[in-house]
């Protein structure tokens, strides 16, 4: 009991610290990630963590990469989540045909090996940030339809619902006000992870050169320190800090779903 | 036969639309599909270019091209490369055997330990070293794989100069291949570990609830073997489920690994296809990919026909 308080704690303090380093951006940065200075230089006084090879202030760049990240984070997963929503609901409460076909489609989807599929796309679309947050997220839907889908199947048998039914109230008024509201408990942790997941994907491509360069990204960040010698100079300042700040960030995203889902359990037992 | 007929219509369904949408990519995206087919990096005269077109059919009907595209796909034919000059197949699987050299290694330690792990910190949840150890996984599961590639890569061979930091070669030893292997398949077990762990975890939870766990207690048995005897079979069937649906996943982290330890393999294939534009490369290792995932799931459809009773009874 306790140390799920604390899980939830500690996850929602990170991502709160996070989400405020993301909006004020430009207040906290005390550059312009734009702003070129003397290139390649070392942690100091005057630029916390030194510059890059075009002379960019590594801290400010951090913290606007915070918004990148944040915003591919969270739309992708709020598209993937509305997809899953939906099409696990209209699987779940209308079961026979309509079912046979979403989860097939589910099926294939899960199949798709994705990380390659959007190399693809990305290497096709000249990497538009837009692009790259709205495939994450019509790719990533699947395991979210799953579960919505097999606890609609549950909800649906309730008696609430039943009477429902019994009073006549039409299919699509029932799915909302009856069954959603009952949906969510499972939705919301899936939607935690999947922000987790769409953000490492963001930052894998990115390193990958497939970011786009006008919206500077953690992944990106690494990116270049990688390829333009931060590694090979021992440069640690550079490619370290936007590497921690993905990791801690989808950390506490994933602790703080994982303790949703735990208490979901506890709530169903 | 362990597996339903249904299934396998299934698979090969998925087969047929992901190969599909191979097809449809570079014709729908912007710019020549001429480009799109050859990748960005040939030089051609404008007449030996119109050549190609009809040769690759670009001016003939659609439907036509279609035809044609899943013809060259039974004769294992994927194109031509003109950045690297070769044929595509060729040119994957030769670089393929050295990811999966890196990978099944590690699917088969990753799956060993997470459950392992997972079962012990499941069945004890609140000890220390379970606590411990949860923690260390949250934090791998929630890293990009290349990131650790990087750190490790970083402390072991740069500073330490523990092991070389380039690449594997293909003449070498086996004790040279496993110098070069070791990093990179600690990285992707430690990766498969992760994910592996924290379901087998969740699956004891709730697997030590049921009813048999506390008759098994009352017979008398130990607690240990509880665990290993009785609830280690159930709860480690989602963790076969996953280590399949997984498999594309890991790959993708073994591809990044790969490029971080400048490896021989597919990933620093793609990455260069990538730098080069070399789309029929990328668009076969897609392909490719895909194959493998979809084996490896029917793998473990198969698998678990053989290993879970209640499957196999119902078929």
């Amino acid at each position: 009991m306790k140390s799920r308080t604390f899980w939830n704690r500690s996850g929602l303090i990170l991502v709160a610290f996070f989400v405020f380093v993301a909006i004020f951006a430009d207040l906290i940065a005390p550059h312009s990630p734009w702003e070129r200075f003397e290139p390649y230089t070392k942690p100091s006084t005057k630029h916390w963590l030194g510059t890059n090879d075009i002379g960019n202030d590594i801290l400010s760049e951090l913290i606007h990469g915070s918004r990148a990240s944040l915003i591919v984070g969270v739309g992708a997963s709020a598209i993937a989540t509305l997809l899953g929503l939906f099409i696990g609901l209209i699987s779940g409460y209308f079961k026979g045909f309509a079912d046979e076909l979403l989860m097939g489609v589910t099926d294939i989807f899960l199949m798709i090996p994705r990380i390659p599929l959007l190399i693809i796309l990305a290497a096709f679309l000249k990497s538009s940030f837009w692009i790259i947050m709205l495939a994450l997220g019509l790719l990533w839907w699947t395991s979210t339809a799953r579960v919505v889908r097999s606890r609609t199947l549950q909800v649906r048998e309730m008696d609430f619902v039943t009477s429902s039914k019994c009073l006549g109230f039409k299919n699509r008024h029932i799915i909302l006000s009856d069954i959603l509201p009952n949906i969510f408990p499972v939705a919301l942790p899936k939607f935690m992870l999947t922000v987790a997941t769409a953000m490492i994907s963001e930052a894998s491509l990115s390193f990958l050169g497939l970011g786009d360069p006008s919206m500077k990204s953690w992944g990106l960040m690494i990116n270049f320190a990688f390829i333009k010698g931060g590694l090979i100079n021992e440069m640690w300042w550079w490619y370290l800090p936007p590497g921690i700040c993905i990791v801690l960030f989808v950390f506490s995203i994933v602790l703080l779903g994982f303790s949703f889902e735990e208490e979901k359990k506890v709530a169903i037992k | 036969m362990a597996i339903s007929k249904k299934k396998i219509l299934r698979y090969l369904l998925a087969l047929f639309i992901i190969f599909s949408l191979n097809f449809i990519i570079p014709r729908i995206m912007p710019g020549d599909p001429l480009t799109n087919l050859l990748g960005e990096e040939f030089s051609l005269s404008e007449a030996a270019l119109q050549e190609l077109r009809s040769e690759l059919g670009l001016d003939s009907p659609l439907m036509l091209q279609y035809i044609k595209y899943w013809k060259n796909i039974f004769l294992f034919d994927l194109g031509y490369s003109y950045h690297f000059n070769q044929k595509v197949i060729p040119l994957i699987t030769g670089r393929m055997k050295w990811t999966l050299v890196l990978l099944l290694p590690s699917i088969i330690f990753g799956a060993i330990l997470g459950t392992i792990l997972g079962a012990l910190s499941g069945w004890k949840k609140n000890a220390l070293p379970n606590k411990t150890i949860t923690w260390t996984f949250l934090t791998i599961y929630s890293s990009p794989p290349y990131f650790l590639g990087i750190i490790l890569l970083y402390i072991f061979s740069f500073k330490w100069g523990l092991f070389p930091f380039k690449g594997f070669y293909e003449t070498g030893t086996l004790s040279d291949i496993i110098q070069h292997l070791f990093l990179p398949v600690l990285i992707m077990s430690a990766f498969s570990a992760s994910r592996n762990y924290m379901i087998m975890r969740g699956s004891v939870l709730i697997e030590k609830e049921k009813l048999y766990v506390v008759y098994a207690r009352a017979k008398g048995l130990y607690k240990e073997a509880i665990l290993f005897r009785h609830i280690f079979k159930n709860a480690i069937l989602p963790v076969l489920t996953l280590v399949a649906l997984d498999f594309g996943f890991l790959f993708s982290g073994a591809l990044f690994v790969e490029i971080v330890f400048s490896m021989n393999g597919m990933g620093t294939l793609i990455y260069e296809a990538l730098l080069s534009r070399d789309y029929p490369v990328l668009q076969g290792c897609f392909l490719i990919i895909t194959l493998m995932v979809i084996g490896a799931n029917l793998f473990s459809d198969v698998l678990n026909g053989i290993i879970d009773p209640r499957v196999r009874e119902r078929q």
